[in-house]
């Protein structure tokens, strides 16, 4: 079986946007609904921060790539998808258009950053460390773990300066690598709650079809269904990605080609590890 | 000494990081591995480590001492044949 995957926000917008048919069509779809133009960066003021610029160029490509892969071979088997990939995943399973998967990720965005008007928000990266330490250093500074994506990789999220000291103890106990992005809210943890009345409005104007084929919550890894959605969307941005189960439900069901929908190649990357730690 | 172990630390790189359609002549000795050489980041600096680790016997103990042995294949062979036991 070919699975999916669509992966969340991208940290850098380095991949240019393919010069055919399918690419300027989502370009200008992107504008038409958003007003930010993803291959050169322009926006009409609408989408004020760079963090949703970045989840606008990445629900784009992701929605570029969609069109091409299906106009190259068969659709998928079966669809994951990784925070705020969720819009192009929709989009692929054929619940919204590509345009409502546009205009949702600037809704969000745009949702999400009336929280950086009260507080100073980051995410941090720990490589090589378990999940205990993680989750030890996060409890004891105040700040959550947002994704679970290997069983040594992980982000945590909250205030700036906690995610420092996080960092500093996820240091100390041994990690190999780390660092620290800004922005503009804390995804994946309880403290979007201060906005999820703004996130549920946005997302009950939408209306959701039920998946053409089985699309996989990174929350339950249960397939999605049309009643579910609109209270998934809202739910999986107070909980953490679960991106090591995801993978392996899929491959329990059946899934054994896995192409990644986006910008980057992370999401492959975290299956190449949790791969490398199933054959040991 | 170091200069045997190139063509391996090579295969090792494209196995471990499974990588598709380059052979190990492909790579260049001395180029850098992250950034604008093979565009290597540290998800796969960690694959790297335990590879190192699982094929030499040697430990990569922090991202510090990785930014110096991954700076190219050349330096990997050399701190392989330094560290090795």
């Amino acid at each position: 079986m070919n699975c999916w995957m669509f992966p969340g926000q991208p940290l850098r917008h380095d991949q240019l946007f393919p010069a055919t048919p399918e690419g300027e069509e989502i370009i200008s779809l992107c504008c038409a609904a958003t007003g930010f133009d993803p291959s050169n960066w322009q926006n009409d003021g609408q989408n004020g921060s760079e963090h949703v610029r970045l989840q606008l160029y990445g629900t784009a490509f992701s929605l570029c790539r969609t069109r091409l892969l299906r106009s190259a071979g068969p659709g998928p088997d079966m669809v994951l998808e990784h925070s705020m990939g969720i819009y192009a995943a929709l989009a692929a399973c054929g619940c919204i258009s590509e345009r409502s998967a546009l205009e949702l990720t600037a809704r969000v965005g745009s949702a999400l950053i009336r929280m950086s008007e009260s507080a100073r928000y980051a995410l941090g990266c720990v490589i090589g460390l378990g999940r205990v330490p993680v989750e030890k250093a996060a409890a004891n500074h105040g700040v959550y773990v947002a994704n679970y994506n290997t069983s040594s990789h992980f982000l945590l999220a909250g205030e700036r300066s906690r995610i420092m000291s996080a960092m500093e103890e996820c240091a100390a106990a041994g990690a190999f690598s780390m660092s620290v992005f800004d922005c503009d809210a804390p995804l994946h943890t309880p403290l979007l709650t201060e906005v999820a009345a703004d996130l549920e409005a946005i997302f009950s104007d939408y209306s959701y079809a039920e998946p053409q084929m089985p699309l996989l919550d990174h929350i339950d890894q249960q397939p999605l269904t049309s009643t579910r959605i609109a209270v998934f969307l809202l739910d999986e941005l107070l909980k953490p990605v679960w991106w090591q189960r995801s993978y392996a439900a899929a491959r329990s069901l059946g899934a054994a080609a896995f192409v990644e929908v986006g910008a980057g190649d992370a999401l492959k990357k975290f299956n190449r590890w949790i791969d490398s730690e199933s054959r040991a | 000494m170091s200069e045997e172990l190139i063509p391996k630390v090579k295969q090792m790189i494209i196995d471990s990081l499974r990588i598709e359609g380059m052979s190990p002549d492909e790579i260049e000795s001395d180029a850098p591995l992250f950034g604008e050489g093979l565009g290597l980041d540290s998800i796969d600096a960690l694959q790297l480590v335990v590879a190192m680790e699982k094929e030499f016997g040697v430990v990569v103990p922090d991202a510090a001492t990785g930014s110096k042995v991954f700076a190219s294949v050349r330096s990997m062979a050399e701190y392989i044949v330094e560290n090795k036991k």
